[in-house]
């Protein structure tokens, strides 16, 4: 295991891993706030909120990484940035707020990134499996969350049934977007600082989680491959965030998450 | 929808204190709640979730606070110890001086 940075010409990828991961964090945590407040019912309010809170401090956290690398303080990454400079995957910038399409956005995120943690936290680039292995602590309780409230909805009624099953048809596709293959990975892979390609870690996850779909007989559109064994989706992925590319909801969320910070960028807080 | 009261236990060995309760459909739920509630900032070794509806509450004032009926017989209190207490010392302050 190594502590020192690596060579310059990994670091360009490396910079790439840290942001992507962390804007998925950041953006998904920004998002599940517009939650607080009308979320079905205060115990579930406060719980649901205080996930988000959860996924913006794991942004900080990597954030504060990142900044050691590139000179750039945390808050200029988190707010300073144009749109086309943010690497979240399309994913978490969905906006829609239906419960059912919340919680198959939060289930399908958290066990996607719960692979991409693991993987992480066997870094040879040992502040980043520090970082990713404190970050997994804290996401078991995400996965309890997603797993309880999956499996209600699933089998509460027929509406709460249809709605989960339409949120899950139009999310996959975004989803498959999490491991959307990022520039440079084959130097993070070839050093050691990411375990496996992304398309190798997203096989890990839906074999990880085909029982669930299965058992609960809900949208899955992943096969099993015969000769090999790998999982492969059966639709096709919507790519784009890993390249900077948004959609519109992106850049109204960025219109709104960085007003304040527009408003005064000298401003010491 | 049930209610579940929760009581922790700020260290390992000490009593368990009702820290209030919580609202959920079930069991599990409640469990979850409870952690966000009663142990999201570290105050908490170990926590208990009770169902409400499996306490047994014990509000009946006749045996809690009987009525007026003089048992002061029953306590120290009931018991006017100065007078033997002084002639207690009364007498050992006596026998203690030479003839």
């Amino acid at each position: 295991m190594s502590e020192q940075p690596p060579t310059q010409d990994t670091q360009t990828a490396l910079i790439t891993l840290l942001t992507a991961v962390a804007d998925d964090e950041f953006i998904l945590g920004y998002r599940n706030s517009e939650w607080t407040g009308i979320a079905p019912m205060l115990e579930e309010d406060v719980a649901f909120s205080s996930m988000s809170q959860d996924e913006i401090g794991h942004a900080r956290i990597l954030y504060e990484m990142l900044a050691g690398l590139t000179g750039v303080s945390a808050d200029k990454i988190a707010y300073a940035r144009q749109p086309h400079e943010f690497l979240s995957c399309l994913l978490v910038e969905r906006r829609k707020l239906d419960w059912a399409h919340a919680i198959a956005r939060q289930f399908l995120y958290d066990t996607a990134d719960h692979v991409r943690l693991e993987a992480l936290s066997r870094s040879q680039y040992t502040p980043l499996a520090n970082v990713a292995g404190k970050i997994l602590r804290e996401e078991k309780y995400h996965l309890m969350h997603g797993d309880m409230w999956l499996k209600r909805l699933a089998n509460l009624s027929d509406e709460s049934r249809r709605r989960l099953e339409s949120a899950l048809d139009a999310l996959w596709p975004d989803a498959l977007g999490i491991f959307e293959p990022l520039p440079g990975e084959e130097k993070l892979v070839a050093e050691g600082i990411l375990a496996a390609p992304m398309q190798e870690l997203q096989a890990e996850w839906l074999e990880q989680i085909a029982p669930y779909f299965e058992q609960l007989a809900l949208p899955f559109p992943a096969r099993q491959d015969e000769s090999t064994g790998r999982y492969m989706p059966t639709i096709q992925p919507v790519y784009g965030g890993r390249r900077g590319e948004h959609t519109q909801e992106f850049a109204e969320l960025w219109e709104e998450m960085t007003s304040v910070y527009r408003l005064d960028p000298q401003a010491v807080w | 929808m049930p209610i579940f009261e929760v009581f922790q236990q700020a260290r390992e060995g000490k009593s368990f204190e009702h820290g209030g309760n919580i609202v959920a459909p079930d069991a599990d739920l409640a469990v979850l709640y409870a952690r966000e509630f009663y142990g999201r900032r570290q105050e908490a070794h170990r926590i208990w979730i009770v169902p409400r509806e499996a306490i047994i509450e014990l509000n009946d004032q006749d045996l809690l606070h009987p009525p007026a009926v003089d048992r002061s017989y029953r306590t120290v209190q009931g018991y006017s110890v100065r007078d033997a207490l002084r002639a207690t010392r009364g007498a050992v302050a006596g026998s203690a001086q030479p003839d």
